[in-house]
């Protein structure tokens, strides 16, 4: 009993502390990264779902995000709808390409499926280019509106164009995403999930209809992401076919990985470790006249997966064993 | 009292011919033994009837209604579980989880409705859930490794893990259970144990059909058996009078049955 309100305390101390950044922290620049490391943390969680507790791997997650991001970006600057609705827009219409992609996973795994999910987000990601009429091509969308302001009271109101502003915004998301996939992998669809990552035909002998699970968990993981998406689309008011790039999911990959794939913490250390890293790593870059940050992650991922299988969050679990909650 | 019945059932594999009009009949509450040498459609008799894949010709009812074509999920629901040769259980999850995934009312709730249920629930209310995990121990302990209940189930003793896909395997409340060689791999006094476990959920009422190369445990604990041959059914009937069918004694030592 104790035990459980220590944790308690401190996942209010640390909520608390997450709160307080932007009101003792006032730096532009370290807000930027934060929010960045927020939406890497909704990405990273959102593949983990898929490829570390359903075992189906997707190299192609970045399609998700970029999905999430074209479709929350066009359906407000042409249609004009509210951003506010966009983001959901953004998430349903990915969720609905997640379904797609599933379809294939029924009868393909391991490496089959990987290549068809590369397969997957290039196709998305040369659409992107070459429809110049609709996305403006390698140019990206410019312009994008921001989430419109919130308005409280005449003459006052909230806006989200700051970095800080806009941080509450994605705390908030990432709080409701990382609760859905607490509740969703502590449950029964979670051990159901984990049954079929670990033998397909076993979880198919105790009745589990492993077809629908893999659309579902195709369906929720890219939602999540699409909403990650259509959330940065609103941030950077930028959004270019990089988003769908092979790039881009590696570094969803690596992130997971280095965090602990199969764990709950995992996803969210690895994505604020990557995001800081690689922003230092640029001062080094400029230093030494070379692109070192796609070395660094390649050998990162070498020792993750050479050395600590459970990544970052395995190494402390050993300290205190608590199942797969990695909390 | 037919539970399960074949009718002419064939199996094509490409110009291989694994199993060959096969009919016979599971008569409820009895265990029945399927034996045969290496390659003679054993395995595939019992992935037909558990809906791994589907037969190339012939019928497989169940309980009165055509299972033929349904998948191996959908006949678990309706009261057929197995095992396998190779053992197939959930590594990553704990001795007692293997069993309490198993126990989820797949009939009732599809991935929607659990995913959907979940989030408005409180976290972990799966192992929360006292009825579950005390039907679950239950279940260990009738297969006696009820001691290695937290235990991951990638480090359990092989013997221990066929006996836990064997407790998996009736976590799901099966009618008829269907059990591909429970017993290889084991040494004598594990042999004997499985022997014990098996004869005591027939007890219980369950219907068993069992693949068994120790020809000691399939002769001990079947009531009938049937033999498969290039997969052809060439003897049925007590396992004494199969025993010394002369068909059999060739399909087995090969050549002439009177050299």
């Amino acid at each position: 009993m104790s035990q459980d309100k220590y944790n308690k305390l401190w996942k209010a101390l640390g909520i608390a502390v997450l709160f307080a950044i932007p009101l003792v922290i006032s730096d532009r620049y370290f807000l930027h990264l934060m929010v960045m490391a927020g939406i890497f943390v909704m990405l990273t969680s959102s593949w983990n779902l898929l490829t570390g507790y359903a075992g189906q791997i997707n190299l192609g997650h970045a399609a998700f995000y970029g999905i999430g991001a074209y479709t929350s970006a066009l359906l407000v600057m042409k249609v004009g709808i509210s951003p506010w609705i966009g983001l959901f827009m953004g998430g349903f219409v990915s969720a609905f390409f997640g379904l797609l992609l599933g379809i294939p996973s029924i009868r393909l795994s391991g490496p089959y499926l990987a290549i068809t999910t590369i397969g997957f987000a290039e196709i998305l990601r040369l659409v992107a280019m070459n429809w110049v009429e609709l996305t403006r091509g390698s140019l990206g969308l410019y312009g994008i509106p921001p989430l419109t302001a919130i308005k409280l009271s005449p003459g006052f109101s909230i806006e989200f164009t700051s970095e800080r502003n806009f941080y509450y915004v994605l705390l908030i998301a990432i709080f409701l995403t990382l609760f859905c996939f607490k509740r969703l992998v502590q449950s029964e669809f979670g051990i159901t999930l984990k049954s079929m990552r670990d033998d397909e035909p076993g979880a198919e002998s105790i009745g589990v209809d492993t077809t629908r699970y893999k659309l579902a968990v195709f369906t929720i993981s890219a939602f999540f992401a699409g909403f990650a998406g259509a959330l940065f689309a609103h941030y950077q008011r930028l959004v270019s076919p990089d988003t769908l790039s092979l790039g881009e999911t590696f570094t969803i990959l690596t992130m997971t990985m280095l965090g602990g794939l199969g764990t709950l913490a995992g996803p969210v250390v690895g994505a604020i470790l990557l995001t800081f890293l690689s922003e230092g790593l640029r001062f080094v870059e400029d230093m030494v006249k070379l692109n070192v940050r796609m070395v660094i992650y390649g050998f990162l991922l070498i020792i993750t997966i050479l050395f600590m299988r459970e990544g970052v969050v395995g190494l402390f679990s050993h300290y205190r064993r608590s199942g797969d909650t990695g909390q | 009292m037919d539970i399960l019945r074949t009718d002419k059932l064939s199996k094509w594999f490409g110009g291989l011919c694994a199993v060959k009009e096969v009919s016979f009949s599971l008569v409820k509450g009895e265990i029945m033994g399927l034996i045969g040498p290496n390659g003679a459609g054993k395995t595939t008799l019992i992935n037909l009837i558990s809906g791994v894949f589907p037969p190339t010709n012939g019928n497989i009812l169940y309980q009165g209604k055509n299972i033929t074509r349904l998948k191996t999920h959908s006949l678990n629901k309706m009261g057929i579980a197995r095992t396998f040769q190779i053992v197939r259980i959930f590594k990553t999850l704990t001795v007692i989880e293997n069993v309490l995934t198993a126990m989820v009312n797949r009939k009732t709730y599809g991935p929607w409705s659990l995913a959907w249920g979940s989030l408005f629930k409180r976290s972990g209310a799966f192992t929360d859930n006292k009825d579950a995990c005390v039907k679950a121990e239950e279940l260990l302990d009738f297969v006696g490794i009820g001691e290695y209940r937290d235990e991951l189930a990638e480090n359990m003793p092989y013997a221990f893990s066929k006996r836990l896909e064997i407790a998996r395997a009736l976590a799901t409340r099966p009618e008829v259970l269907l059990l591909d060689e429970p017993s290889s791999g084991l040494n004598p006094k594990e042999q004997n144990d499985q022997v014990e476990i098996i004869k005591k959920i027939n007890q219980q009422g369950t219907t068993i059909m069992i693949i068994e190369h120790v020809m000691k445990v399939i002769m001990e604990i079947s009531h009938r058996l049937i033999v498969l041959h290039y997969g052809e059914k060439i003897a049925e009937g007590e396992p004494e009078k199969v025993y010394s069918d002369p068909k059999v004694i060739e399909a087995y030592l090969g050549g002439d049955a009177d050299a």
